[in-house]
């Protein structure tokens, strides 16, 4: 067969046609904004459409010899094969090295283009004009490493025999979320390339004001909250693919997601400190370009593999090239922020730690102190094995141990915060705003402790959280009480949406992580196990079996009232067994059965040992995840009247769209000026 | 009495007052009321959270379903049973059989305090850095402008100019 098949030779062109107009579009734009040839400027969306056209053809082609199983192609050798389902198939792309890069690759592609799309009538303006070069060098960057050192579209000779390739992952095959989880966790990763493209054109253009903020207010949240659902759904699929019954394990490359998330998060705070005061100017763009460095760094972490992970790819080609990147990345933007130091320097200054102002600083230094630890705790072992020579792990106890204390103190803010005006607060203020958020705070922790938990940390993590609670509940009672429906929407309201979120998602964590019991039983057939209050009996043990798979079920009926399956599926490609669970999920507690151990039961089998683990409330945390998704849709809705970049920044006084919280005069139950 | 007036003087020193008693007894009596893991099963899970699987990367035995990790929860079983009372002893016992190389959690000794160090040393920074601000923040409201440089070298002259 010939090397050059189709598929390679149009992927292929495709990433070199991206490479090529990237790197164009960045010299030729470069040098249009520096003469100002405003009709040139004009053209430099083309260059745009013709990156997305290169990395769609790549994406197509792909897919294509995926379908078609092009075992031409080393990547289709490695993860296709014939009996892999429609789906997981179309997800085979992304489940080793070389598609993921793809992938990221098609995103960004999708991202430049629609920066040239929004900002089409303005590409003469400087800004603009040096945020499409920055988004076109780090297009041209991941174009190259496409089609350079991980290129996806490697051919090789078929090895003699050869009839079938393994398939992906045996994990990555056996759940939906395969299909939504790294796309969506992509679009908040690369997302974030936007407002950091804009935070290097302003300082360039040295228009670091306010202006390039408000471009980029909605691209920030739109990337955080698709980084935040990309994050949880991979959390969810932890839950119910891994047969551990946990969601998060402080893998490397899961706190490799949370890193940009933790400083992106820092950043959509305090940015509001800028627009409202025009102050903390350096520190926005630091945070900004910190997030963007931290998911080059994050990908260099976990695809290199100096640091083994249970996600690592294997080691990769591409180590040297992206840490490379993040070098010139931080490089870069510090010695642009040094050269506009002068420009940087904003008039004003805070009154009052105790004010919005005050609260936002805190928050930020709780964030970086956290996104510190985990990246100390990620990094942790190289250091000690470059001084060491000894091969160390730090693990979840480390990682639960320091956020503990941090996550309380976020939850105390989350209460404080909203309650606060800026410049300053005054005592009585306090005392009156807080009163009945604090006692909601303290009838939550009564309820749990009569409600049986105890232990003063997860107890204080269900009082701090009903504060929090209070406090945002407080706040959209009254915007709505004043509004109506718009009460729901806008920045303020909208993110005391997204609050609500994070304190389900907060009291679930608190929850589970504390109050998991678990067992190892054994069943049999017609006799009845009783444990932690919950009945378990064995019916039968079934098996199905197909060209991919031989699944052997274990028919539990809990409870007595249905039968649930966990599993044990053996990848026939690739001989691994792997133990899929089976949850009964429930308002205030799941039940979670897997097959315990890897011996695979016979079918037809009376006997089975069953690890079961009743986790309280893990619900809460999918809930919280999609509120948290609707209060950021609601945070974006445009108010009434639209802000524009030319409007005042500080708000007229009693506008109660912008600040309900500095006007209004009442307190949530009952009012008392 | 009106919904407003009484919402007023709930807002008291007094009100206050009652939710600090209230938020210090539930914690007390969640706090002493702390048992620990109920039941073998969960002592068992909460040592084997602190153990790494040796032969795969970066999971603990508690979540890794491998050979390995199996035989280590089995033996992790065997000395809850046999009564061992110490968590911190058993989990010797393991780093012992299986090398140092298992434990999740870094030690406060030697290199791996750092691990606990650095953190807090982040905080402070992050701590006196806000101080520092909001410190220069009242200096500027106030009018006091900050030292320039020329000031700065002024104070040292005249530092060295004593020490001679």
């Amino acid at each position: 067969m010939t090397a050059a098949t189709v598929n390679a030779a149009l992927g292929n062109a495709g990433l070199l046609l991206m490479l090529v107009a990237s790197i164009v579009g960045a010299l030729s734009t470069v040098a249009a904004v520096r003469s100002g040839n405003v009709r040139a400027l004009r053209g430099v969306s083309r260059y745009a459409w013709l990156i997305l056209a290169g990395a769609v053809l790549a994406t197509v082609m792909m897919q294509r010899a995926l379908i078609t199983r092009d075992f031409t192609l080393a990547y289709v050798q490695q993860v296709g094969a014939t009996s892999t389902p429609a789906l997981y198939n179309v997800a085979a792309m992304w489940s080793a090295l070389e598609g993921s890069i793809l992938l990221w690759v098609l995103v960004l592609a999708g991202f430049t283009a629609a920066v040239a799309w929004r900002y089409r009538k303005r590409t003469d303006d400087p800004l603009v004009a040096w945020a499409m070069v920055v988004m076109f060098a780090v297009s041209a960057f991941f174009a190259f490493v496409a089609f350079g050192p991980a290129s996806p579209f490697q051919t090789v000779a078929i090895p003699p025999g050869f009839v079938d390739g393994p398939g992906p992952n045996p994990l990555l095959q056996n759940h939906i979320l395969v299909l939504f989880h790294p796309p969506i966790l992509y679009l908040g990763y690369v997302g974030f390339t936007v407002p950091f493209a804009f935070a290097i054109a302003a300082l360039v253009t040295g228009r670091v004001g306010e202006g390039w903020l408000m471009e980029t207010r909605r691209w920030a949240l739109f990337a955080w909250a698709f980084l935040t659902i990309g994050i949880i759904l991979g959390a969810w699929w932890s839950y119910e693919v891994l047969g551990w019954s946990g969601v998060w394990a402080w893998d490397p490359v899961e706190n490799a997601s949370l890193l940009p998330w933790l400083t992106g998060t820092a950043y959509i705070h305090s940015v509001l400190v800028q627009e409202r005061r025009g102050m903390l100017r350096v520190w926005n763009i630091s945070l900004l370009v910190a997030t963007f460095a931290l998911t080059i760094l994050g990908t260099f972490i976990t695809r290199s593999g100096i640091i083994s992970s249970v996600h690592a790819f294997g080691a990769g080609e591409v180590d040297g090239y992206l840490l490379g990147f993040f070098g010139v990345v931080v490089f870069v933007s510090l010695g642009l922020i040094a050269w506009r130091g002068d420009r940087l320097r904003s008039p004003g200054s805070i009154d009052s730690p105790v004010s919005r102002e005050g609260a936002f600083l805190a928050n930020n230094v709780l964030f970086t102190v956290f996104a510190f630890v985990v990246l100390l705790g990620t990094l942790f072992p190289l250091l000690v094995e470059a001084l060491q020579d000894r091969r160390t792990v730090v693990g979840a106890p480390y990682f639960d141990r320091l956020s503990m204390p941090i996550g309380l103190v976020m939850l105390f803010l989350m209460g404080i915060a909203p309650v606060l005006p800026w410049r300053k607060a005054s005592t009585e203020l306090l005392r009156d705003r807080l009163f009945w958020p604090a006692w909601m705070g303290a009838g939550c922790l009564v309820l749990a402790l009569v409600l049986g938990a105890d232990g003063w940390a997860p107890l204080a993590a269900f009082g701090l959280a009903g504060f929090a609670a209070g406090s945002a509940l407080r706040q959209l009672v009254l915007a709505t009480r004043r509004q109506g429906w718009r009460g729901l929407v806008g920045r303020a309201n909208g993110g005391m949406v997204v609050h609500l979120g994070v304190i389900l998602i907060a009291v679930g964590l608190a929850a589970s992580n504390s109050f998991t019991h678990s067992a190892t039983i054994p069943l049999e057939v017609g006799t009845v196990q009783r444990w932690g209050g919950h009945t378990f009996e064995l019916l039968e043990i079934t098996e199905e079996d197909t060209a991919r798979v031989n699944v052997v079920k274990a028919q539990v009926l809990l409870d007595g009232d249905q039968a649930y399956a966990p599993a044990i599926t053996l990848y026939k490609k690739i001989g691994a067994n792997i133990g899929t669970p089976s949850v009964r999920t429930g308002f205030t507690k799941d039940v979670y059965l897997t097959i315990d151990g890897t011996v695979r039961p016979e079918p037809g089998a009376t006997e089975v040992t069953l690890r079961v683990f009743v986790k309280p409330m893990i619900l809460w945390l999918w809930i919280g995840a999609g509120l948290m998704a609707v209060g950021t849709l609601l945070a974006a809705f445009p108010g009434h009247r639209r802000r524009r970049p030319t409007d005042p920044v500080s708000a007229p006084i009693g506008d109660p769209d912008v600040e309900p919280a500095a006007v209004e005069p009442a307190a949530p139950v009952g009012a008392a000026p | 009495m009106s919904a407003r007036s009484l919402n007023r003087r709930l807002k008291s020193t007094a009100g206050w007052v009652a939710l600090l008693f209230v938020v210090v007894a539930a914690l007390a009596v969640g706090a002493t009321r702390d048992t620990g893991p109920q039941s073998a099963g969960d002592r068992v899970d909460a040592i084997s959270r602190r153990i790494a699987c040796p032969e795969c990367d970066g999971e603990s035995v508690y979540e890794s379903r491998s050979r390995a990790s199996e035989a280590i929860r089995t033996e992790i079983r065997a000395q809850v049973n046999a009564g061992r009372a110490d968590d911190d002893q058993i989990i010797e016992f393991v780093a012992e059989r299986f090398g140092g190389q298992v434990l999740l959690v870094p030690r406060s000794t030697g290199i791996e305090a750092l691990a606990w160090a650095l953190p807090a040393a982040a905080l402070v920074v992050g701590v006196t850095a806000l101080f520092f601000a909001f410190r220069r923040w009242r200096l500027e409201a106030a009018g006091v402008p900050e030292p320039t440089d020329d000031d700065i070298a002024l104070v040292a002259e005249a530092r060295a100019a004593e020490r001679e």
